[in-house]
C-alpha cells in the first residue's frame, strides 16, 4: 500500500517504521525537518518537509494514488483538517486522525471522520490493566467503547447455558475454543471445562462482566 | 458570535455592535481577550472557540450568525465544521489567512462565506495601480 503519515513526533515516527518494515511505499510529511531524526536508520520511504494541509506538499506525497493517511501531528485541528482533505477531495480510501481531546474525538466521527484518540486509548488501557488484570484484552473496538476480551472459562460458568453470559448491548459471548478448535455458540451451546471463551463487552459494562465471572475487585 | 478577538475581529465587532446586533466574541489569548473586554465587556469569553463545550458556554445554541476570524486557518475550518453541522448556525462566515488555504473553505466543510483580508487587499491594491497606470498612459 502507498500510505501518507503527517506528522513525524513520536507517534508519527513508529508509525512509519512500522509501515515501512512491513514492506508499504511510506510518505511522512512533517513541517520540521529536525523531526525526521526521529525514524529509523532503516527506513526506506521518502520524507517531505511541509504543512500536510498544502495542496502542493499532498500532491508531491502521491496523494492522488495514496491506499491510506494517517494524520497523528500533536495538533487536533490540523489532523482533522487534513483528514478532511484526504478522504472527502482526494477520495483516499482509509483515513484515520488522531485525537487528544477526547469530546472532539467523539464528535468528528459524527462527521464521517475517523478518529483514534490517544488519551481515550490510553486511559482505557490502564483501567483495565488497574481494574480487570485477569481478563486478556484482545482488541479495542472504535478508540475504546467495545473491548473483546479473552479468558478462560471460570468455575462458575462450566455446564451453564452460554447465554446466560449475554447481556443485550452490554456483553457478547462472541466465539468459543475447545481442544483448540474455535467456534461460534449457537442457541443451547454449553460451558465446557478449559474452553478459552472470547466476549465483546461495552467498556462501561466491564464491572457487571467481572462479577457475572464471579472475580472480584 | 466572532470567534477571535484580535484587530479584525474587534474592528468588525464594533461596526456590528454600533448597527444594533447582539455579539458575543470567544477568544484563547488572554492580551486580546483582555482588549476586547475593554470594549465590550461581559460580552468577551475566554476559551478555544474550537472546543464544542466552549462555544456552548457561550451560548452558540441561540446564534444565527458566527464568523471564524482567529489567525489560525485550520482553527476556522473547525469552527466552521462544528458551527455548521453540529450547531446547525444559519450563517457561517470564515476568515482565510494564507491566500493559498482558499481551495479549502467550501460549503461542504460548513462555510458559507469565505473572505480572504491578504487576498482582497492586494486585489485592491493591483486594481488601485491599474487605475493610475491607465491614467498616466491616458
Amino acid at each position: 500500500m502507498h500510505i501518507i503519515i503527517i506528522g513525524c513526533g513520536r507517534v508519527g515516527a513508529r508509525l512509519a517504521s512500522l509501515l515501512s518494515s512491513s514492506g508499504h511505499s511510506v510518505v511522512v510529511i512533517d513541517k520540521n525537518p529536525e523531526a525526521f531524526e526521529r525514524l529509523e536508520p532503516s527506513f526506506k520511504g521518502k520524507t517531505i518537509e511541509g504543512v500536510g494541509f498544502d495542496r502542493k506538499t499532498l500532491l508531491d506525497a502521491g496523494i492522488e494514488q495514496a491506499d491510506a493517511l494517517a494524520a497523528v501531528t500533536n495538533g487536533d485541528n490540523s489532523n482533522v483538517v487534513v483528514a478532511s482533505i484526504a478522504a472527502q477531495d482526494f477520495h483516499v480510501p482509509r483515513v484515520v486522525a488522531r485525537i487528544n481531546d477526547p469530546v472532539r474525538a467523539e464528535i468528528f466521527p459524527k462527521l464521517g471522520i475517523t478518529t483514534i484518540s490517544s488519551t481515550l486509548w490510553t486511559s482505557g488501557r490502564i483501567f483495565e490493566y488497574l481494574i480487570s488484570p485477569e481478563l486478556h484484552n484482545v482488541f479495542s473496538v472504535g478508540s475504546a467503547g467495545v473491548q473483546l476480551y479473552e479468558f478462560e472459562v471460570q468455575p462458575v460458568l462450566v455446564d451453564r447455558n452460554v447465554k446466560d453470559l449475554n447481556v443485550s448491548n452490554e456483553i457478547r459471548v462472541v466465539a468459543i475454543t475447545r481442544e483448540g478448535v474455535g467456534f461460534i455458540p449457537v442457541l443451547g451451546s454449553i460451558f465446557k471445562r478449559r474452553d478459552r471463551v472470547l466476549v465483546a463487552v461495552d467498556t462501561r459494562s466491564i464491572d457487571k462482566l467481572r462479577a457475572m465471572l464471579g472475580l472480584t475487585n | 458570535m466572532i470567534i477571535g478577538a484580535g484587530k479584525l475581529g474587534r474592528e468588525t465587532g464594533q461596526r456590528l455592535t454600533d448597527a444594533g446586533h447582539k455579539l458575543t466574541f470567544v477568544e484563547k489569548e488572554h492580551e486580546s481577550a483582555a482588549k476586547a473586554k475593554e470594549i465590550f465587556g461581559d460580552h468577551v469569553i475566554f476559551g478555544d472557540g474550537c472546543d464544542p463545550k466552549v462555544l456552548e458556554r457561550a451560548g452558540v445554541s441561540n446564534i444565527q450568525v458566527i464568523i471564524a476570524a482567529t489567525g489560525d486557518d485550520e482553527d476556522n475550518l473547525i469552527i466552521a465544521e462544528l458551527a455548521h453541522h453540529i450547531f446547525n448556525i444559519p450563517c457561517v462566515l470564515t476568515r482565510v489567512n494564507r491566500p493559498e488555504n482558499q481551495w479549502l473553505f467550501t460549503a461542504h466543510r460548513g462555510v458559507d462565506t469565505a473572505f480572504c483580508p491578504v487576498a482582497m487587499s492586494a486585489d485592491f491594491i493591483k486594481a488601485e495601480i491599474d487605475k493610475h497606470a491607465k491614467e498616466i498612459q491616458g
